[in-house]
Parts: structure tokens; sequence; C-alpha cells
């Protein structure tokens, strides 16, 4: 297992297009209470800037991207780029309301994926379980059951 | 180049000016009564005068949607609301839009339209009208609205900043509506008084009274110092009327103690800007509650939202019906409305105190501007759900049983140990429980009216379908459910 005493961190934000400031902060807050340092971009963030705080916070575990305005997926097309470029190596999850209308085919969700977005939740409170399954994956590593 | 004195203003919008003493000489000319007046003789009934809000992107749409408005449902003062390029300054892009294609544009792009149209839209109305925006740095904007005729204007350094820019520091934001201010000050030394309201909605979702008040009370007394003589504060309905009346009236109370008497001041109230219902009778329901709070707690002026606030931006019918529905509920027909005048006593005493507490450090320092700065930037003033990273936003508000709005979390905020047992109190939470929770707790107080909408809906299925297989709640639920 890994050590207990060295903080966990996690970098979150919303989307480049997408202003909705309510639900980051109330996801900010309920990680840092369950003891994350959380790296918190704000609204409005372009993919970019969620890679250079990657490079300022390599220990980070995941990078938490908020999407609410339906334009997640317009938001993040440079995705395949950054990885390509050796950058945002680290698992990507994207929660929220991810397309435009209130008519969800799951499409949506295939084409995030066809990105490169490692994990996607419908529910903010899900995030500490996802955390933590991936942490104790990384200390861990999977070998075949 | 502008003759403008006290603002410094982009050339290019500079240029296409009228001459000062010409806008001067049309605003002192002009027959229309001043919002000032309008303000005044509604302080002066106990009744508000209903305002709505809205702002199309075509000249003659805007025109008509002004002329519609007034004529059937006659509110107290009209809105142009200007769209969001224009209130970033993004004068290109809001004059491509506009060329392409006008309804993509949120608002009308006043600077683009240029002062003559603006003139136009005053001339068309009898109402006098108010500019309201969003912008960190109006300067622009608020030239053309003063050429235009406008003597409303709303905004100031910390409540459109905040909530609508991710990054632009309060240094310069409260730089900028400082110059705006001072124009006002020498406008009022000439006898042409400019109402500038203050925006205590903030963010709009679950803001603290004591917040929204601190935050008009700091703008109000930069913008006295600087010589505006009228100034509207606005709060926005929380949805707990004892708590809602307390937050209105101690707008003139808190005034008087913390700003110049030649100033003159007028509660407005925001009606609610949380999740609105769907259902366009709770909707409607709401809105008249809206204007209820509003006569009940001594405003001037109240805002009115409409039946579909829901689904967006509304339509002219919609808003027509707004504004009529609000207006209905300042006139005498409930008038016999009384409300528990101790509970309203006991939270104005406490939300005083808070205010006072936050407030009084910053107002003591020597440089306002520059303690207000400090203030956010150490978390001794912040908001809750902040859109820029110049506020911490550490506070975390909650409402109690009652559906006031408390705080969960001050955060830094430098409350005394009495006004903390207070909201502890009032809030009477488990707070183990709650953390594991808490994204849903403050969901479901964002959502509050959505709780009433969802009651209404099912106590209706069960009247609509009755027999003695519906008559059970769980009936009454699952007939709400295929609605």
């Amino acid at each position: 297992m890994s050590s207990r005493k060295t903080q966990r961190t996690v970098i979150i934000g919303v989307a480049r297009s997408d202003a909705h400031a309510v639900a980051n902060h109330l996801i900010a807050m309920r990680l840092r209470e369950a003891g994350f340092c959380v790296v918190n971009l704000g609204v409005c963030t372009p993919l970019e800037d969620f890679a250079d705080a990657l490079v300022a916070h390599p220990d980070a575990e995941a990078v938490l991207i908020g999407s609410l305005n339906g334009h997640a997926y317009e938001d993040l097309r440079d995705l395949p780029a950054l990885r390509a470029a050796g950058r945002l190596h680290c698992p990507l999850i994207v929660g929220g309301n991810l397309s435009v209308g209130s008519h969800k085919d799951g499409d949506e969700r295939e084409r995030l994926l066809s990105l490169g977005v490692d994990h996607i939740l419908d529910e903010a409170d899900q995030i500490p379980l996802l955390l933590d399954l991936l942490h104790a994956a990384r200390a861990t590593p999977l070998t075949g059951v | 180049m502008s003759d403008l004195p006290e603002l410094d203003v982009e050339p290019r919008v500079a240029a296409m000016l009228p001459p000062w003493t010409e806008t001067m000489q049309y605003i002192r000319k002009s027959p229309k009564r001043a919002p000032v007046e309008v303000l005044r003789a509604a302080a002066a009934r106990g009744r508000p005068v209903v305002q709505p809000r809205c702002g199309v992107g075509g000249h003659d749409e805007m025109r008509t949607l002004l002329t519609t408005l007034e004529r059937r449902a006659r509110p107290g003062i009209l809105t142009i609301t200007i769209d969001s390029f224009t209130r970033l300054k993004q004068f290109r892009t809001a004059a491509q839009t506009l060329q392409r294609e006008p309804a993509d544009l949120n608002g009308y792009p006043l600077v683009t339209h240029g002062w003559r149209r603006g003139r136009e839209l005053n001339e068309s109305v009898d109402a006098p009208i108010e500019v309201r925006h969003g912008s960190p740095d109006p300067r622009e904007l608020f030239a053309v609205s003063l050429a235009s005729g406008f003597t409303s204007f709303e905004g100031g350094g910390i409540d459109y900043n905040l909530p609508y820019s991710k990054d632009v520091s309060l240094t310069r934001s409260l730089a900028a509506w400082a110059q705006v201010d001072r124009l006002c000050g020498l406008l009022a030394e000439e006898g042409v008084i400019v109402d500038r309201e203050l925006f205590g909605t903030l963010t709009a979702v679950l803001v603290p009274p004591s917040v929204s008040l601190a935050v008009c009370v700091l703008e109000a007394r930069a913008a006295s110092l600087a010589g505006v003589r009228c100034l509207s504060i606005a709060y926005p309905q929380g949805g707990e009327v004892h708590q809602d009346i307390a937050a209105l009236r101690s707008i003139p109370v808190l005034a008087r103690r913390y700003l110049p008497e030649n100033v003159e001041i007028f509660p407005v109230l925001h009606e609610f800007m949380g999740v609105f219902p769907a259902d366009p009778d709770v909707a409607d329901a709401l809105i008249l509650y809206g204007g209820l709070t509003a006569r009940l707690g001594g405003a001037a002026k109240v805002i009115n939202k409409t039946n579909q606030e829901a689904r967006g931006i509304p339509d002219a019918q919609a808003n027509v019906a707004g504004i009529r529905t609000a207006a209905l509920a300042c006139t005498d027909l409930l008038d016999f409305v009384r409300v528990d005048e101790a509970t309203v006593e006991e939270e104005t005493y406490w939300l005083q105190r808070e205010v006072a507490e936050l407030v009084e450090p910053v107002l003591a320092a020597p440089d306002l501007a520059a303690a207000i700065v400090d203030a956010f930037a150490d978390g001794r003033l912040d908001i809750p759900f902040s859109a820029s990273v110049h506020a911490r936003s550490e506070v975390i508000p909650k409402r109690d049983a009652t559906g006031a709005i408390r705080y969960l979390n001050p955060g830094r905020l430098p409350f005394s140990r009495p006004t903390l047992r207070r909201n502890e109190q009032c809030l009477r939470v488990d707070r183990a429980s709650l953390s594991r929770r808490l994204i849903d707790e403050i969901r479901s107080d964002i959502n509050f009216f959505l709780h009433a909408e969802r009651r209404f809906q099912a106590d209706r299925a069960t009247v609509e379908c009755p027999g003695p297989a519906n008559t059970g709640p769980g009936a009454a639920a699952s007939s709400g459910g295929v609605r």
C-alpha cells in the first residue's frame, strides 16, 4: 500500500466554454473534506491549462473536468493532440451534462471516450470512490486476475 | 476624441460620441421622467414599481420589444439588457454577430448600435430605461448609455466582476467603476442625477443575505465617496419571507449607518434568481410571491421573472404576463397579508450584526479599494460559488429547516462567536452524515422551489384522478410521475 502520510492531489476544473461554477465549488469542497489536496482551476479552463497544472503538480492522481453546457466534445477536442505531444498523461475523468439537449443516446459518451477520456461519471458523489479505485489499482498494479 | 470628463474610453468608441455639452443638453431637455423620480414616487407610495429584464440583438426588434412591454404591461422602468460580447468589450465580435445574425446575440449591443439608436429607443417609450449588463469594465458602455440619455446604470466593481469574469483583478474593476461613479458625481453637481444600481444578487445561488448586503454597502460607500447621489441596492429573493423582508428593510438602516446623508437609497428586490419551476402555474405563484415580498420589505422596485424562466430567455408575451403578475402583488389586493414581525425583528438583528462584522474592518482602512482587494484575497470578504479566482469561495451556504439561508461554513469571514453560534443553532446539522451528502444537500437547497412544484403537482394529480385506486399518497406520486 502507498504511504498514508503523503497527501493525495487531484486537479479539477470546468471545461473551456463553460462558466458553471456551483458544482465545481461543491466538488472541490467535498474532495478537500475527504482529505485531498485540490488544485481547482475553476470555470472556463482550456485543456492546455489542465496540462500545465499537471506539469506543476506531477503527483496528481487524476484530472477531473466538469462540463454542464453541452459542449464537452468541442472543449476536449485537443486531447488527442496533447496526449500525442506527451502531455496530460494521467487519468482524465469527465462528468456533468455532456451534450446539448435533453435527449441522451449514449453517443456522446462514445465520442468522449474516443478522444481519450478515461472515465465518465454521471454523479459527482461517485468521484471519491473512483479516485480510490484508481489509487488502489496504481498501488497494486493489476497483473491479471 | 471624446471630451467626457473623468472617463477614459477607447479612442474608437470615443470618436463616435457626441460632444459632452450636447449630451448634457439632451439629458436636461428630455421631457421624460428620470429614473430617480420614478423611484422616489414608488418609495413615497410604499408600492414598488416593476421592471422587466429585456434585451435582443436587432435594433427594430429591441424597439418592438420595449414598446410592446410598455403598451401591454406598463412597467415603471424598462430595461436594455446588453449582450455578453459588449459586456466584455468585444465590440468587433458584437458587430460581426449583429451583421450576420442578430438573433445570436443574448442582448442589445448598445455600443455597436451607437447613441443615435439609443436615443431612438429612449424616445420610443414613456418609461425611463436602465442599462443592465455584467461588465467588469463598463466605461465605453456607460459613455454610450449617457449619450443615449439613459440615466440608470447597473453594476459595481465587485458585483459585476466576481460573478461574471474568471480572472479580472478587483483592483482593475474597482478602478474602472470608480471612473463611472466620479462622472456621476460631476453630473450630480450639474443637477443630473444618475441612478446607480448595485447588483447584490451576485452569483444568484444561495447567497447569504449578509454577503449580499456587505458587498453593496462597500460598493455604495465607494460610489458615494466618488460623488454618486442616487443608489439602488438590489437584493436577491432567497425564498424565506422573514429573512427576505429583514434584508430589504435593513438597506435604508445600513445606508444611514455607513453612507453620507446626501445619498438617496432605494431598496430593490430581484425575484428569485435560482432554479425556477418549469410548471407555469407554480412559476406564476412564485412571481406573485416575489412581488409581495418586495412590497412587504419596502422595496422601491422589483425585477420580475417570467413563467418561461426555466426554459431560457422569455418571449414578450411571457414577460408581459410576468410584469403584470408581479405588479398585482404590489396593488392593495394583498394589503391584508401580515408576517410574523417578531421573527423579522430577530432576523434583522442578526443580519445587521453580520454585515457590521463584515464591513466595519474594511471601512476602517484608509484606502477603501485597497482594503476591499486585500479582504477578498484573505477571505475576510468572500462570496459562495464565485466564477472569479479573485474570491476564495470558502463560504458554504445552507438552508435551515425554515428555508432561510445560513452559513454552514463561514470560511474565513471574521464573524464573532455569537454570530457563529446563531448560525449553528439555526442549522442544527449532523455534520458527520452531512459531509457524505454535502453535494446532494446543497443541490436540494438550490432546487428549493422545485420541491414546492413537485408537491403541487402531486396534489393536482390526486385531485384530477380521484377514485378508490388513486387516493393514497403513493398513488398520487405515481400518477404525478406519469404527467
